[in-house]
């Protein structure tokens, strides 16, 4: 009995030494993880404030369509009171309505972007072309930032559940965190759709 | 039985290591090595016309330290010209480092598509409606008469022009001369130096030499290696004192012997280089190593 118990103790210490208990990996991998999703939400951030410049100059537009402007201020409320915020990133649920708001958003103002196209002046407006242009900057912005996250977020799951470092997660309360994903995947997978035979091209949603 | 769970879990690692490189190995475009400050693997530039470029994109590197690449492919598919040129910029990671000023003018000539993508540390000199001006403007006019020389010129004279214009740390003595060593080692890294190397080069030359025959040998080590460094006597003087003193001292307390076997390694990677200024030694070109690109910049079309 004692032997046995002295042979499976020399077991653990050797897979336990063998790759450490990987508690400082989960602090750095952690705080990797938290500084990556900072980054994620403020250029969310600030491309919620673009998109209320845009607001203002698109409005300025006689007759521009009402309803496509209303869904991007709509959106835009929505997701701006959403936040998460590092602390409630280990909440599934928060999370995914994050990114449903954000989604939404992205998507009401490709809509716009797409309405734009019929108004002429809008489109001559040096205000808005400038906007337009930080927007986009705005959105390359947001798809690295993301890029980063997953990387970060990855890196830390894998740690929280491989063996050995599992067992220190579980101790410490160190869960696999929750990361993006595709929402519409079945609809990206599928080959794009070319119609030339009229109507307005159908805006690619994120 | 935990030898195969053990076996199991590294397995699993494994699998989980090769999912990452998976996700890398679809077809997209390699970014090509970085060999010049312009890459035109499309043709569309003669040697002249490269050659100005570069000299122009040297001068500015000279004088504000700044690294901007010119690099012109046929297409960037199957990604995006943003997503490639972020992914060109962050394996490239041109820039000076511990700085990070670098940017890559990249022109997709079948797509025809240009992008100037920004570092982080020129967003602010470089902000992305300044981009889209310089390509608006500049670049995409001269594109569309066929004139890729000519774009690429006046967009580089731009992004000069608006590089310089930026208040950037000052470019770093190169290096080689005289004075570049003494800025870059000074009182501090001899410091660690001293706390790092001596008790264990006195170790070994106490070992191998004596007590008192060694603690004279890290002395004067301490003391020359002081005075090669910094050139100067009296620091020399100072650090050899007190590397004697304290092998003396160690010699004499410790009943331990201290031997360990990385007393070899130290002599090599002593000399520091300078912090910054890494790159454009003998002409050659090579990346400062210290942009990071999260996306800035601005796309355009012709």
């Amino acid at each position: 009995m004692k032997s046995w118990l002295i042979k499976l103790g020399a077991v653990l210490a050797a897979a336990l030494s063998l790759g450490g208990c990987g508690y400082n990996d989960f602090q750095r991998l952690d705080e990797a993880t938290k500084s990556a999703w900072s980054e994620v939400v403020n250029q969310y951030q600030r491309r919620s404030d673009l998109i209320d410049n845009l607001v203002n100059t698109v409005k300025g537009e006689a007759n521009f369509e009402q309803e496509t402007l209303t869904r991007v201020i709509e959106a835009r409320a929505k997701a701006t009171s959403i936040q998460v915020t590092p602390e409630t990133l280990n909440n599934p649920e928060a999370f995914k309505q994050f990114q449903a708001a954000q989604g939404e958003l992205s998507s009401a103002l490709s809509r716009l972007m797409v309405t734009v196209e019929r108004y002429p002046d809008l489109k001559a407006n040096k205000a808005f072309s400038d906007l337009r242009v930080a927007l986009e900057g705005t959105e390359n912005r947001i798809a690295v930032a993301r890029n980063r996250y997953i990387q970060a977020v990855q890196e830390y799951n894998v740690l929280a559940r491989s063996f050995p470092t599992n067992l220190t997660g579980m101790v410490f309360g160190y869960k696999a965190k929750e990361n993006f994903t595709v929402a519409n995947e079945a609809e990206i997978s599928r080959a794009p759709r070319v119609d030339f035979g009229g109507g307005a091209a159908q805006p690619a949603s994120r | 039985m935990p030898p195969a769970r053990i076996r199991y879990a590294l397995i699993a690692i494994l699998l989980i290591a090769f999912s990452v490189f998976g996700a890398h190995a679809q077809a997209l475009l390699p970014v090509p090595p970085l060999t010049a400050r312009v890459i035109d693997t499309a043709g569309t530039l003669d040697a002249a016309q490269r050659g100005t470029l570069e000299a122009k994109l040297a001068a500015l590197e000279q004088d504000k330290g700044a690294q901007v690449v010119v690099l012109v492919v046929p297409t960037t598919a199957p990604e995006d010209i943003a997503a490639y040129a972020n992914r060109v910029g962050n394996t490239w990671k041109i820039g000076r480092k511990g700085v990070g000023d670098g940017l890559i003018l990249l022109v997709a000539v079948q797509d025809r598509r240009i992008r100037i993508e920004v570092a982080k540390t020129l967003e602010g000199a470089v902000p992305d409606i300044a981009a889209s001006h310089v390509i608006n403007e500049a670049i995409a006019p001269r594109f569309r008469q066929g004139d890729y020389a000519g774009g690429l010129q006046a967009g580089v004279d731009r992004l000069d022009a608006l590089v310089r214009g930026e208040a950037l740390p000052p470019v770093a003595a190169p290096p080689g001369q005289a004075g570049a060593i003494e800025n870059g080692f000074g009182l501090f890294e001899a410091a660690i130096l001293l706390f790092i190397a001596v008790p264990v080069v006195s170790a070994v030359a106490r070992g191998i030499l004596g007590r008192k025959l060694g603690a004279l040998a890290t002395g004067a080590g301490a003391g020359g290696l002081t005075f090669v460094v910094t050139a100067s006597i009296a620091l020399a003087a100072v650090a050899g004192a007190i590397a004697l003193l304290y092998a003396l001292l160690a010699g004499a307390m410790s009943a331990l012997p201290r031997s360990r076997g990385r007393g070899g390694g130290w002599g090599g990677p002593v000399i520091l280089p300078p912090s910054s200024g890494g790159w454009g030694r003998g002409g050659g070109f090579g990346s400062g190593g210290g942009g990071d690109f999260g996306g800035g910049g601005a796309s355009g079309s012709w």
